[in-house]
């Protein structure tokens, strides 16, 4: 009985990894394939042939030496920058939001609530042109702090997840604070902040994702200004009609490079990850 | 101390004598990307020429194709001198967003060719400086394949091409390069007097001229696809392709030797054959309405549009100039993209479109390339419709 | 209301004259710090009225009546541009002074308020809080009010503010050939409704016809990625499968690639010519390329099969987490009852994740049917289609709204679009997320 048990469970075995291993491949076609262009010798967008004919380093340093045009260095710092930020930023106020929505009680917080989701639900782009005049008001035209305010600006519209979050802590500790004599700006940051690592890192995650994958909201309030563009702004000048023969290649280099920190994080932050998206609902 | 005081007024009175004729001026440039280097190049030789002057530059990156989207987020804050592709040209006029050339006037236009000079000129304004003609297409081909009496006619290279067991190119599914079937029969896309679009592909011609496209898209030998697909593909399995400048250095590359441009073929209507049309695309710089030195900034304007700096620019970058003189340059002359623009040019029209056009074009090539036995008036009618906003 | 003006009718000339100079009420009542914030921002308020506002308030009946103008300068030799009114910064800042005016008032009446309580305060001899007690509320009773004012302040300013401008451009004739600064734009009432919805057949037709693939294509991504995303985070989390940590690695990488990387690699292979075509032709599969981007319902089934390869690691991350935690109880009280792994599973671990993944669910179908990047990257909406007025048949309503805009310039005509996108989208999810048991429910857990 146990042997054929011990069968059963190596044959369900064996077909769920090979299940798997189909699965992983199918996913990481499009990356592989990235890979390999990124370290392809002949420049092109386009080849007949999928295997390439020669393999080079070359993309990548170019990248970093070949600073005249495209000055990718400096866009990577920019890009950074902006990201830390945001993530900072954003995280703080997504989480003063959820707070207030989750704990505190007080007349026309539903309204807000609601109004806060429908606007949420606005297209970005077409209120950019309206941001930019606001910023050039402000004298904040083309420069990093207002990318950094325009990633963050919307920080009060995300407060969904965060909020079923804090649903989840036990309102029994608040109470027992409150006891102690602690106000409610004590409770936020010794109590909340403290058990909600999970949605901490979650949201900090998607806000440090955000200015690596623009390309839009960077177009307008740079404009011009080039030593303060970001990453995605920068390769895509690269894909341009004029440069896409010759930088293409580079531009696959480059988008490797910023994939390499995102990866990262996830690897290390997966468990938080996991746990923030579910709400805190998961936590048993 | 007296004398300390008489330097002193000395100083002064330089000065006051200095800022009535030196003036520091501040000019902002837009080009693109790649082009940033040798604008500084210029805009440093322009300052030299003019030391009577301080000049502060300031460059920003934007290419042609987002100049007139740039310009009207924020004119107050655009360059002052900008480059900009001839098909933004009215939708820039309309803005009010460029300086008439009235300065200099005739002499601009002699020196120009009267193609480029066209592309920069509506309602009989002239509105900004040609800076390159080279923005329109031709073909490409591999010597090794086609001769040169076979890339006279589109049949003939189709048929030397089947039998090679090659391929031609051709991006039907781009207005740009579709229309130069229509074009060349005989049709018109133009803007009225009141700026309306007037565009009449639906005609007899344009249904003679649909069915050669038919026709094209239904050969085996016919590669749909843009650009991307011509620099990848050229030299093994296509043997020729219909593009611009901006794709040449690459194509050279592949083909090495067997490298060759000539002006489009010709194509069969009704037995008879007809030179394709098309769009001769200019890059003109234009001179911004908001300009706080308009004087100046018109003056660079020329001065980066000149017979020198196009020359300069043809070197460094490979640019076509619109200036006769530079055009006639040996070098510019024994370039083969340039001459095969060159002669192309003769049956090139100025791009007269604002917006509407390219979504239906692509749609209409798309059903020729999935359908070539499509019925084909209807289909026109549409395209047309949508083209003139009905 | 009422009270205030009660209160006002009782109150001394302290309280009387802070309808004119603000704090004064306070300042009286020794409130100095508050009296003089007060005062501070009504300063600020009448510098930035009269100093900014009012320039382009004034316009904002008209718009602006002055085009920028020509003028020949003959001794230099041009046409010199004498600057006219510019009816887009008009509209814009117009919207800006009206919602500072609003605020202002709204702080007008804070002033009247406290100057109101503190003089009943003192005429019953009570203690009136100072400053160092007003900030100490503002951490604990009023804490709410500290933690949305910033976050409420960018809201306002960067999505509340051009929100309202667009929706008045709706009521403008703003498009390519009134483009300022060169012409004015002005207000031309509900002309652009009844031209979509009467005027114009192609527009109506392309508006409903988008308006349905929207949503088909929001109800399929979403549940494509919910099914796939549960079953492959089951198979991962399956009690044999071993490194799950690195399954879930592998799967997530290709979401860590900029969307306008991977997508348009992926557009690219998808071409006649490209890699996907040529691998196919290879092995034999078929014989002429698929047309994956041109044919319509190939091109559709293509959006939403990537937006598979990109939401489904997401929604596997989302269910991994759930399974880790159902809670044991449920479990144990199911094994009692003599329940096999298939019970187990229909009964208590897929009824939980549903219920627990509903509101993520949820955000998710509404961020489909705003899902600009997966569109626009990978098909550009194409293929274009004839009976569509500048759109194709992938395109959902922001993708054509985004080209309206940006390629058409059609602002207008963009704007009326929007408004009816975003009175359609916000009826469906209130709905939706005020019927959700996590919503209806929230105190419940706490």
């Amino acid at each position: 009985m146990k042997k054929h048990v011990n069968k059963r469970n190596l044959r369900t075995s064996i077909g769920l990894h090979t299940l798997l291993t189909v699965l992983s491949v199918l996913w990481m076609l499009p990356v592989f394939w990235l890979l390999l262009s990124s370290f392809r010798k002949e420049p092109g967008a386009y080849t007949p042939y999928l295997w390439p004919k020669g393999f080079t380093f070359d993309n990548y340093t170019r990248l970093f030496t070949d600073t005249r045009l495209f000055n990718f260095p400096r866009w990577f710092m920019n890009t950074l920058f902006v990201a830390i930020c945001c993530c900072v930023l954003t995280t703080i106020l997504t989480l003063m939001v959820a707070y207030v929505y989750s704990r505190l009680r007080f007349k026309s917080r539903k309204a807000i609530m609601n109004i806060s989701l429908i606007l949420g639900m606005f297209p970005g782009f077409m209120s950019m042109i309206a941001i930019y005049h606001f910023m050039k008001a402000i004298g904040l035209d083309q420069t990093l702090l207002a990318l950094i305010l325009v990633y963050s600006g919307g920080a009060a519209l995300n407060y969904y997840i965060a909020k079923g979050f804090f649903d989840t802590i036990p309102k029994a500790l608040d109470e027992a604070a409150t006891l102690d004599g602690a106000s409610k700006n004590t409770i936020f940051w010794r109590i909340i902040l403290p058990n909600s690592k999970p949605i901490v890192v979650n949201t900090a995650i998607n806000a440090f994702i955000a200015p690596w994958v623009d390309f839009i909201f960077v177009s307008v309030i740079m404009k011009d200004n080039y030593n303060n563009y970001t990453v995605a702004k920068g390769l895509y000048t690269m894909v341009d009609k004029a440069n896409i023969y010759h930088y293409y290649t580079v531009f696959c280099a480059g988008s490797v490079i910023v994939a390499i920190p995102i990866v990262l994080l996830f690897i290390r932050l997966q468990k938080y990850y996991v746990a923030g998206v579910t709400g805190g609902a998961t936590k048993g | 101390m007296k004398k300390l005081l008489s330097i002193v007024l000395a100083l002064v009175m330089c000065c006051a004598a200095c800022t009535a004729m030196a003036e520091n001026i501040t000019l902002k440039v837009w080009e693109g990307q790649d082009d940033q280097e040798l604008l500084k190049e210029l805009c440093e030789a322009y300052a030299a020429l003019h030391p009577e002057n301080t000049y502060t530059f300031q460059y920003g990156v934007v290419g042609t194709a987002d100049a007139s989207t740039r310009y009207l987020e924020d004119p107050a804050a655009a360059a002052d001198v900008f480059v900009y592709p001839d098909d933004q040209l009215i939708r820039l006029v309309q803005a009010d967003a460029l300086y008439e050339v009235t300065r200099n006037h005739d002499a601009i236009v002699a020196a120009n060719s009267v193609g480029s000079v066209n592309a920069a000129t509506y309602k009989d304004t002239l509105y900004g400086y040609p800076m390159t003609s080279d923005n329109g297409y031709f073909l490409f081909y591999d010597k090794s394949v086609l001769t040169e009496e076979d890339v006279k006619t589109l049949d003939g290279i189709l048929a030397a091409a089947e039998k090679a067991g090659k391929q031609f190119n051709f991006d039907i599914a781009n207005g740009w390069y579709l229309a130069s079937f229509f074009i060349g029969n005989g049709c018109t896309i133009t803007l009225d007097d009141n700026g309306n679009q007037v565009c009449d592909f639906n005609n007899e011609k344009g249904l003679e001229a649909a069915k050669a496209v038919a026709a094209l898209c239904a050969h085996p030998a016919f590669l749909p696809g843009d650009q991307n697909i011509l620099t990848g593909t050229i030299g093994e399995s296509v043997c020729a392709g219909v593009c611009g400048t901006w794709v040449a250095d690459a194509i050279k590359e592949r083909l090495g030797d067997n490298y060759a441009a000539v002006k489009l073929p010709t194509f069969t209507v009704n037995g008879e054959q007809v030179q394709m049309g098309s769009f001769g695309g200019c890059k003109i710089l234009g001179v911004n309405t908001q300009s706080a030195y308009p004087v100046e900034a018109m003056n660079l304007a020329e001065f980066l549009t000149s017979e020198a700096s196009q020359l300069r620019r043809f070197e460094v970058r490979g640019y076509g100039p619109s200036n006769i003189n530079a055009a006639n340059n040996e070098a510019i002359a024994s370039d083969p993209a340039l001459a095969a623009l060159a002669a192309q040019s003769n049956y090139a029209i100025t791009q007269l479109i604002i917006g509407d056009f390219w979504t239906p074009a692509t749609a209409f090539g798309n059903a020729l390339i999935a359908e070539p036995n499509a019925d084909l008036q209807p289909l026109l009618d549409q395209w047309v419709a949508q083209t003139v906003g009905q | 209301m009422k009270q205030l003006l009660i209160g006002m009718r009782q109150g001394d000339i302290w309280v009387k004259g802070s309808c004119l100079v603000m704090g004064l009420g306070c300042i009286k009542r020794k409130q100095i710090i508050k009296g003089f914030l007060y005062l501070a921002a009504e300063a600020l308020f009448f510098l930035f009225f009269f100093g900014f506002g009012w320039k382009y308030l004034q316009h904002f009946l008209t718009l602006g009546e002055n085009a920028q103008k020509r003028i020949w300068n003959e001794s230099l030799q041009i046409y010199q541009r004498v600057p006219g009114d510019n009816s887009m910064l008009i509209l814009l800042f117009s919207v800006l002074t009206v919602a500072v005016t609003v605020l202002f008032v709204y702080l007008w009446l804070l002033n009247l308020k406290s100057a109101v309580y503190v003089y009943r305060l003192e005429k019953e001899e009570k203690h009136i809080p100072s400053f160092s007690e007003d900030l100490r509320s503002l951490l604990d009773e009023r804490f709410h009010v500290t933690l949305l004012s910033v976050p409420m302040t960018t809201l306002l300013l960067f999505t509340v503010l051009p929100i309202i401008f667009m929706i008045l451009i709706a009521f403008t004739n703003f498009d390519a050939n009134h483009q300022p600064p060169g012409n004015l734009f002005t207000w031309t009432g509900l002309q652009n409704v009844t031209d979509i919805f009467l005027g114009n057949a192609t527009k109506t037709h392309t508006f409903t016809g988008i308006l349905a693939w929207t949503m088909v294509w929001a109800v399929f991504a979403t549940f494509t990625n919910y099914i796939f995303g549960m079953l492959l985070a089951i198979i991962i989390n399956h009690k044999l499968v071993r490194l799950k940590k690195m399954w879930r690695t592998w799967f997530m990488i290709p979401i860590a690639i900029p969307q306008f990387v991977s997508l348009l690699l992926v557009s690219r292979a998808l071409e006649p010519t490209g890699a996907i075509n040529v691998a196919l032709m290879e092995l034999g599969w078929i014989e002429t390329p698929l047309p994956f981007l041109t044919d319509v319902t190939l091109s559709r089934i293509v959006v939403i099969v990537v937006n598979m390869w990109i939401g489904i690691p997401y929604t596997m991350m989302t269910f991994s987490g759930v399974l880790m935690n159902v809670p044991e109880e449920l479990y144990e009280s199911a094994a009692i009852d003599g329940a096999g792994p298939v019970r187990k599973f229909v009964n208590i671990t897929l009824p939980y994740m549903i219920f627990v993944t509903a509101p993520a669910t949820i955000t998710t179908f509404v961020g489909n049917i705003n899902n600009f990047n997966v569109i626009y990257l990978l098909t550009a909406g194409g293929p274009a289609s004839l009976d569509y007025y500048q759109a194709g048949k992938t395109d959902l309503l922001v993708t054509w709204l985004y080209k309206l805009t940006v390629d058409q310039h059609d602002y207008a005509l963009a704007s009326t679009i929007g408004i009816f996108i975003f009175m359609i989208v916000s009826v469906c999810s209130l709905t939706v997320y005020n019927r959700t048991g996590a919503v209806k429910k929230e105190d419940m857990f706490q």
